[in-house]
């Protein structure tokens, strides 16, 4: 999603701000903050992207996003229901359930204050 | 000047030779949104929100960029289509800081008003929260980066209307900005003229007349209006064909 987001000209408003919001739903999904309500809205805004993008750009980065969506279903629900990677790539599976809230709102600062939302 | 007939949410309408499809829905009293789109320029495409769907295309059509055939069945009012619109008015929302409490527009914006006529009353998305600059050198506007949705009418006014090309957009993606003179302070611009047409285009407060504080900044029709008009007087109406 970062190179979508690299590529995107910036011109039709659902690429330019969509992957970016794309981004920060995965983000999500793999720092174990995602909600299964969140992934309905990722669904969405991938079905947005697709159909209402100027060019092929916009039009394919949800691909990806899509195709997990439909193939690895079950590791996103293992994100999000129990903070627990299966793929082992996710540093979330590396903190204690008990202490992911405070890891949690930590990266949530640092992100905001070092300009990570681009 | 020839005449087709096609349908717009089972209506019949007509429309000329040439005209989008956004533009014979206009004649025929059919609203479809629109932020980047101003009768006179010429169209963008980039805001996305005149979509609309015609019977035997897969894909959605921007209305603005569409030709009107003779024959075609379109939709413009349909749940999928309100719910992309919604969207993408939450995306533009949360893109950038668009503060209404404290914006010199609040009340006289477009985007407001959109968002309003959609139903947004949240945003879905995260806000960003970009880290933006103002450009307040020029003698009697203001350039507030925080609100503008790159709508780019500013930049088609300059360059269509009164011939200076003074605005462009730099940058890309997330970063893109409209910008003066290849990224000169406003002030220091030296193809501007200060005629002010870019900030009456202005869909939101991106663009401002200095001195005025919230809700104050109402764009002045009539002299847009004038400029609209006179401009249409001299233009030959075959252009777009």
């Amino acid at each position: 999603m970062d190179f979508c987001m690299d590529e995107s000209c910036g011109k039709c408003s659902p690429c330019r701000a969509g992957t970016v919001q794309l981004d920060r739903f995965l983000d999500r999904v793999s720092n174990g903050s995602a909600s299964e309500r969140g992934l309905v809205h990722l669904e969405a805004l991938c079905q947005l992207l697709k159909e209402t993008s100027l060019c092929g750009l916009g039009v394919s980065a949800p691909n990806p996003v899509l195709s997990t969506l439909r193939y690895f279903r079950d590791e996103y629900l293992a994100h999000i229901r129990e903070h627990r990677c299966p793929a082992g790539v996710c540093r979330m599976s590396e903190v204690p359930v008990t202490m992911l809230a405070d890891e949690l709102l930590q990266r949530i600062s640092a992100g905001r204050l070092d300009g990570e939302a681009f | 000047m020839s005449v087709i007939t096609l349908h717009i949410n089972d209506r019949l309408v007509s429309g000329r030779v040439g005209q989008t499809l956004l533009e014979v829905a206009r004649d025929n009293g059919i609203a479809i949104p629109t932020l980047c789109n101003l009768e006179e320029l010429e169209p963008w495409g980039g805001c996305r929100l005149c979509m609309v769907e015609v019977e035997g295309l897969g894909k959605l059509q921007a209305a603005c960029l569409t030709r009107a055939v003779e024959g075609l069945a379109v939709h413009t009012d349909t749940a999928r289509l309100h719910s992309w619109r919604r969207m993408i008015v939450e995306l533009l929302l949360a893109e950038r800081n668009h503060t209404c409490a404290v914006c010199v527009v609040n009340g006289h914006c477009e985007l407001q008003d959109m968002a309003a006529r959609l139903g947004v009353d949240h945003v879905r998305y995260d806000y960003l929260h970009p880290d933006l600059r103002m450009d307040v050198t020029q003698e009697r506007f203001g350039l507030d980066h925080n609100r503008c949705i790159l709508c780019t009418r500013c930049v088609r006014t300059c360059a269509e209307i009164e011939g200076a090309c003074t605005w462009a957009v730099s940058g890309r993606g997330i970063t893109s900005r409209v910008t003066v003179d290849l990224d000169r302070p406003w002030g220091k611009s030296t193809t501007c003229t200060d005629c002010g047409k870019c900030v009456q285009m202005c869909p939101t407060g991106a663009l401002y007349r200095k001195g005025a504080t919230v809700g104050e900044m109402v764009r002045e029709k009539t002299h847009l209006q004038q400029v609209l008009e006179r401009r249409r007087a001299g233009r030959n109406p075959g252009r777009r064909e």
